[in-house]
């Protein structure tokens, strides 16, 4: 017998081999609440030299410093960027949306950084950015949900798919707070499932 | 041997994760509070070797805090980290009576080399 989990795995990496022909020129990270062990876990592990460029959307207290990119940067070698309006896009590099905005992508070179509204009580939304970034990069996005309390990030990934991206979601049985993970499993057809020992090594194959 | 155990005072939730999994990793048993409400009943329950005591943190600061500690017998010889992204970081923990002080942002290497240095004396 085939668990649940087994069976969306095997779906996922169908559809992976569909679409492994497509360039990838930017991963988009999102998380909540229990998504920074992954993101430690991943960037001790990435390759340098990393073809793309790749975006840290997470949710923090909203008069947060740079502390996040201070602190993630003690762990890899790769450039770790807080991102400012207008900040240029490059290849690797790893870049970390600042509290208290919404990150939106101006083209393939640019990002700025937007101050409206809350969106699922927060601010960045990942939905904003996923959504935002669909629209830029289309089948050359990778969009990657982790574990969190909110369903933000769902319906943006739901949009990614629509505009032909690659969705990938964290194993909610590995996720320290899976209502995030698990509800976008529900809600939209991933192409993997990834835990946090596997998570560097398929960015690294990109 | 039993773990080493620290109590981080702070209510930046980053900051408390990223601690976290490090000191867990080095074999330590990391307790976190997001404020000073109840600081007496939760440093006499989880009984730490070391306390990690930022100065915004809500309720009393972290100055307040700490002297209410230190104002008590059985609490007095924990030491306590100040830790502040303030300029005025070495009056800060003067006043506060703490054992010592890290500036914000830290490096998280010399964080530990500093809470090993307490442990160890």
């Amino acid at each position: 017998m085939t668990s649940a989990s087994g069976r969306r795995q095997s779906i996922c990496n169908t559809l992976i081999m569909e679409t492994e022909n497509t360039k990838t020129e930017l991963v988009v990270i999102g998380g909540s609440a229990g998504s920074l062990q992954v993101i430690l876990e991943m960037l001790k592990k990435l390759k340098n030299g990393l073809g793309i460029p790749i975006v840290l959307v997470l949710h923090r207290k909203a008069y947060s410093n740079n502390i996040l990119q201070t602190l993630l940067q003690q762990f890899i070698s790769i450039e770790v960027v807080e991102i400012d309006d207008k900040t240029e896009i490059q290849n690797n590099k790893v870049y970390v949306v600042p509290a208290d905005y919404h990150l939106l992508f101006e083209n393939k070179n640019m990002m700025s950084l937007d101050f409206s509204e809350k969106m699922n009580y927060s601010r960045p939304s990942i939905d904003v950015t996923f959504k935002s970034a669909a629209e830029v990069y289309g089948e050359s996005l990778v969009g990657v949900l982790l574990s969190g309390a909110n369903a933000d990030g769902v319906e943006g990934l739901g949009f990614i798919k629509k505009n032909k991206g690659k969705v990938w979601i964290q194993e909610p049985e590995t996720a320290e707070v899976d209502y995030m993970p698990k509800h976008a499993l529900l809600e939209v057809a991933c192409d993997l499932i990834i835990t946090p020992d596997n998570l560097a090594g398929y960015i690294n194959q990109l | 041997m039993s773990a080493k155990k620290i109590l981080i005072f702070d209510d930046d939730t980053t900051i408390l994760e990223i601690i976290t999994i490090i000191f867990e990793e080095n074999g330590y048993q990391v307790e976190i509070s997001e404020t000073s409400h109840d600081i007496l009943e939760k440093v006499s329950q989880f009984q730490p070797d070391v306390i990690l005591m930022d100065n915004w943190i809500p309720k009393i600061g972290g100055v307040q805090a700490t002297q209410l500690l230190k104002s008590h017998e059985e609490f007095r010889s924990i030491p306590v980290i100040y830790v502040t992204a303030n300029n005025d970081i070495v009056r800060l923990a003067e006043e506060a009576q703490a054992d010592d002080y890290v500036a914000k942002p830290f490096n998280l290497d010399d964080l530990e080399d500093k809470v090993a240095k307490y442990l160890e004396a």
